[in-house]
């Protein structure tokens, strides 16, 4: 079967010809032609491929919305030029790496600030960040010389190739620039930022963790930028705070960014290569100032309403139509027949079916109220080391609510959770996780715009460095995903895009998924809800199996013969609180079960599942 | 000691106008999830209308509110219904970016009709003063002030006591719970936004009277009022008026006693720190989705 690969690293081979051609072209440009307008168009152009490159990390690839990327270039345009005019016998040019730290460390102090707490206080600490440093520029007069400006040592080389070194000297930042996010995508820490902007609560239950992880793709935003904007300001000669923190140089980073399309490797480029020129006409033939202001606004509002995927991801997703229309999609096939966990036999003892009696899991005196809803009132239970254990009771019992709980998307108002002998009701969902807690959700929650493959590795079963940068679309990381597809019988669709499958093939990628994290404990929420009756019976049997390797389960399900075929024992919630626990024999038998949950007319048929 | 006070208050009066504008912020923040980048361009807009309104027919430019604030809700719901609506659904980023647009535009358009040269609303009272317990006051910031405090007091009134004010915290609560009590949430939506935009407007017209403006003004303005509301806690009116007071005694304390050319840096710096230690803001709650889907 042909792959349909549409991964981020293999594209079609014509569009590495172009980009082949475009390199060439970038890089004999100055020899072929001495014409300094385009050639000043091109450095331009180049320092905001390098700061629309660097936005997409953080905005592209973890969809947190930067509106001071601007602020980057201005903030290395200074620390070259404080530099360069206190040292005046060192080139300026050593100080352009020194401008990348500088905006790195702002950018980890900005990270801190914004980046700890999810949601929107970033975009804006941003906004205000742009006009402090402004300010801080203006005001700050005996390091900046304020609103008067810096003037550079001028350049010492010969005139006639007087642009070459910054031509060239960008040209290689943005060569770096690209590798790195062309490396980042590949990666773990790449993966979990795309996760964090499809589901960041999801990605935080997957052992992602949130803060470090935006922390870090928000500093390599903008590392290579500042460089860039040491390169700019010494091409300048001359800074000002007005001119090298305006607000247009963000706008304009934006632009490229959205035009060029957001979370592709070429997007930022191409679009910075058209913004540039647009930007030059507007001041040179249209009058600048308003008007060029009106062209930035006017086309940054149609694009939002009328390109949002920008022009690279539109033309793929027009010729990913035309190559497989008329073929037969891959989401209708059969689901594999499952494989076993081959490495897994050496990793993990056997255990015994019993259970050991020793509780993995307790939770005792747990209490979570929504407004006036006691969703979860006083609730204590144990799960026993290598149990499948059962959680029935009524829509609305709480059932969710203890999962949440128990995995920290939502947080306690009381109680305490014990798991594996520690306390963990004040870790986070990523400690949680990493400590070997996995759990799915009711409705699948999978990074839609990911592969299966991408959703399956994004799984962190531990927080380390070195981790994050390890690549996990191929080796290692991407050989243990695939045994786990094979087992859930999902392998031949790693390449699909998880939004593009069934809801039954979303719960099998999903505990795939959790699967990763490789943990001693796994919550599954209605694993049964909504999938067909063979299906059901193929997840029975892999509970099983990943019981004899010593996995814990608690399973919450309205399923009943399923319940009490594969779970013993079995806790029943009523009004957010256990109300009774036993055997399936004697649940079924328990006259205030029956009352409340099963009804009286209940009567299990043990042939409903084999 | 009498200095201190006199500022003190000149720095709650000030407050009070970035409460009206920053509180239209949260309130549009609140109800829709949409931050309008374009809050403060509409809040320079409103002074040049404002400035033209005064100019042309001579009315005094605070009573002038009554005529500047319903052309400024009007064209908020217009905005609204032209390209806000159509992208509601959107992520925030979408929402960001496109009211950012707007802004711009806006600012291109002051600038090709008003011009970007600094321009000053002087009432009659311009440059008259208070002397009161041996404070003094200047009579536009006080009456600018009681202006301020009076339209927010309405607003508030509005919120808190009409059956829309109730619709609009439901709509805000929990949308498809409002959808199913009869509430046309996407008809709140498009008042919300007006709304928040005239009461962006409102304080326009009062900072006309206050200070010369310029077309460019309004990123100052905007980074001024997403501070206020990230420092309050985000979608919280009451915590835009505790950040917007506190803001404006800090610029005014910080022109006064340090250096009014770092009046503009300090609050931000003090943004900042409250982040550090609470990220929430003083009167947010963390914003938690709650995973319960069924």
């Amino acid at each position: 079967m042909r792959k349909s690969t549409r991964a981020f690293s293999r594209r079609p081979s014509w569009s590495r010809v172009l980009v082949a051609i475009a390199a060439v072209l970038l890089l004999t440009f100055p020899l072929i032609s001495d014409d300094a307008y385009y050639q000043n168009m091109i450095i331009l152009s180049l320092v905001f491929a390098v700061g629309a490159s660097g936005l997409n990390i953080i905005t592209g690839f973890a969809g947190y919305v930067s509106l001071g990327q601007g602020a980057f270039i201005g903030l290395g345009g200074y620390t070259v030029g404080v530099l360069a005019t206190r040292f005046e016998s060192v080139s300026p040019w050593l100080w352009v790496p020194v401008a990348g730290l500088v905006t790195a460390a702002v950018a980890i102090g900005l990270g801190l600030v914004s980046l700890r707490s999810r949601g929107p206080s970033f975009v804006i600490i941003t906004v205000a960040f742009l006009f402090l440093v402004q300010v801080i520029a203006v005001n700050w007069v005996a390091v900046t010389n304020g609103t008067a400006g810096l003037t550079l040592p001028l350049p010492s080389w010969d005139s006639d190739v007087i642009n070459w070194p910054f031509y060239y000297a960008l040209v290689a930042i943005l060569a770096v620039q690209l590798l790195m996010t062309w490396w980042i995508r590949r990666t773990k820490l790449g993966m979990g930022l795309i996760a964090i902007r499809e589901d960041e609560t999801k990605a935080a239950t997957i052992g992602i963790n949130l803060p470090v992880q935006k922390i870090i793709g928000f500093t390599a935003s903008t590392v290579f930028v500042g460089m860039a904007g040491g390169v700019y300001g010494y091409y300048l000669t001359f800074i000002d705070p007005r001119g090298m923190f305006s607000i247009l140089i963000s706008v304009q980073i934006i632009l490229s960014l959205l035009i060029g399309g957001k979370a592709t490797l070429w997007g930022p480029v191409l679009g910075a290569f058209l913004i540039e020129p647009l930007n030059e006409i507007a001041n040179n033939s249209l009058g600048g100032g308003n008007m060029r202001l009106l062209l930035f606004g006017g086309l940054l509002v149609l694009v939002v309403i009328f390109l949002p995927q920008g022009i690279l991801p539109t033309i793929e997703t027009l010729l990913y139509r035309r190559r497989t229309a008329g073929k037969a999609g891959l989401v209708g096939a059969r689901i594999g027949s499952g494989g076993s966990l081959k490495s897994w036999a050496d990793r993990v003892e056997p255990a015994e079916r019993e259970a050991s009696g020793r509780a993995l899991l307790e939770v005792a005196g747990l209490t979570k109220h929504f407004g006036g809803i006691k969703a979860v009132d006083d609730c204590s239970l144990a799960v026993a080391d290598g149990s499948i254990t059962g959680l029935i009771g009524p829509n609305g019992s709480g059932k969710t609510t203890v999962f949440n709980l128990i995995d920290n998307t939502v947080r306690p108002d009381a109680g305490e959770i014990t798991f594996d002998g520690e306390r963990i009701e004040r870790l986070t969902s990523w400690d949680r996780a990493h400590r070997g807690i996995g759990r799915t959700f009711q409705t699948t929650r999978l990074f839609g715009e990911m592969t299966v493959l991408e959703n399956v590795v994004a799984a962190q079963r531990s927080f380390s460095w070195s981790q994050l940068g390890r690549i996990a679309v191929s080796g290692r990381e991407a050989k243990a995903a695939e045994e786990l597809l094979e087992f859930v019988g999902m392998r031949a669709y790693r390449d699909q895009k998880a939004h593009a499958l069934s809801y039954g093939q979303q719960k099998l990628v999903e505990l795939a998924q959790i699967l990763m994290l490789d943990p001693k404990l796994i919550l599954l929420d209605e694993p049964a809800g909504g999938i067909n009756p063979v299906l059901i019976e193929r997840m029975a049997e892999m509970f099983k199996e990943l019981n004899s390797y010593g996995k814990t389960l608690l399973i919450v399900e309205h399923n009943m013969p399923f319940v009490l075929d594969l779970c013993d024992p079995i806790h029943v919630l009523a009004r957010g609180t256990r109300m009774a626990s036993g055997t399936p024999a004697q649940i079924q038998a328990d006259p205030a079960v029956i009352e409340a949950y099963l009804g009286e007319d209940f009567q299990f048929e043990p042939e409903g599942v084999r | 000691m009498t200095q201190l006070a006199q500022n003190l208050l000149l720095g709650l009066l000030l407050g009070g106008v970035y409460a009206l504008a920053a509180g239209g912020l949260t309130l549009i923040f609140g109800v829709m999830r949409v931050i309008n980048i374009a809050q403060g361009a509409f809040l320079i807009f409103a002074a040049f209308i404002t400035y033209s309104v005064w100019q042309v027919l001579g009315i005094d430019p605070l009573l002038a509110i009554v005529i500047t604030t319903p052309v400024i809700f009007s064209i908020g719901w217009v905005t609204y219904k032209g390209i806000v609506a159509p992208i509601r659904t959107a992520p925030i980023a979408s929402t960001v970016l496109l009211t950012f647009g707007l802004a711009l535009v806006l600012e291109a358009v002051m600038g090709m009709v008003w011009g970007n040269n600094s321009t000053a609303i002087r009432p009659g009272y311009g440059n008259e003063s208070f002397t009161f317990a041996g404070l003094y006051l200047p009579k536009a910031q006080v009456y600018g002030g009681l202006v301020a405090i009076l339209v927010l007091v309405t607003l508030g009134l509005m919120l808190t006591k009409t059956w829309l004010g109730r619709a609009i915290r439901a709509a805000a609560a929990n949308p498809a719970g409002a959808e199913l009590v009869g509430i046309k949430v996407a008809a709140v939506a498009a008042l919300v936004f007006a709304l928040g935009i005239a009461a962006a407007g409102a304080g326009g017209a009062i900072v006309g009277v206050l200070y010369p403006f310029v077309p460019g003004a309004h990123y100052q303005w905007i980074a001024r009022l997403l501070a206020i509301v990230v420092l309050g806690g985000m979608g919280s009116l009451n915590g835009a008026i505790l950040g917007a007071l506190m803001f404006g005694v800090a610029e005014t304390l910080t022109a006064a006693y340090i250096a009014p050319s770092w009046a503009t840096a300090v609050p931000y710096a003090i943004v900042f720190l409250v982040l550090l230690i609470r990220p929430q803001g003083l009167l947010g709650s963390r914003l938690r989705e709650d995973a319960v889907a069924a």
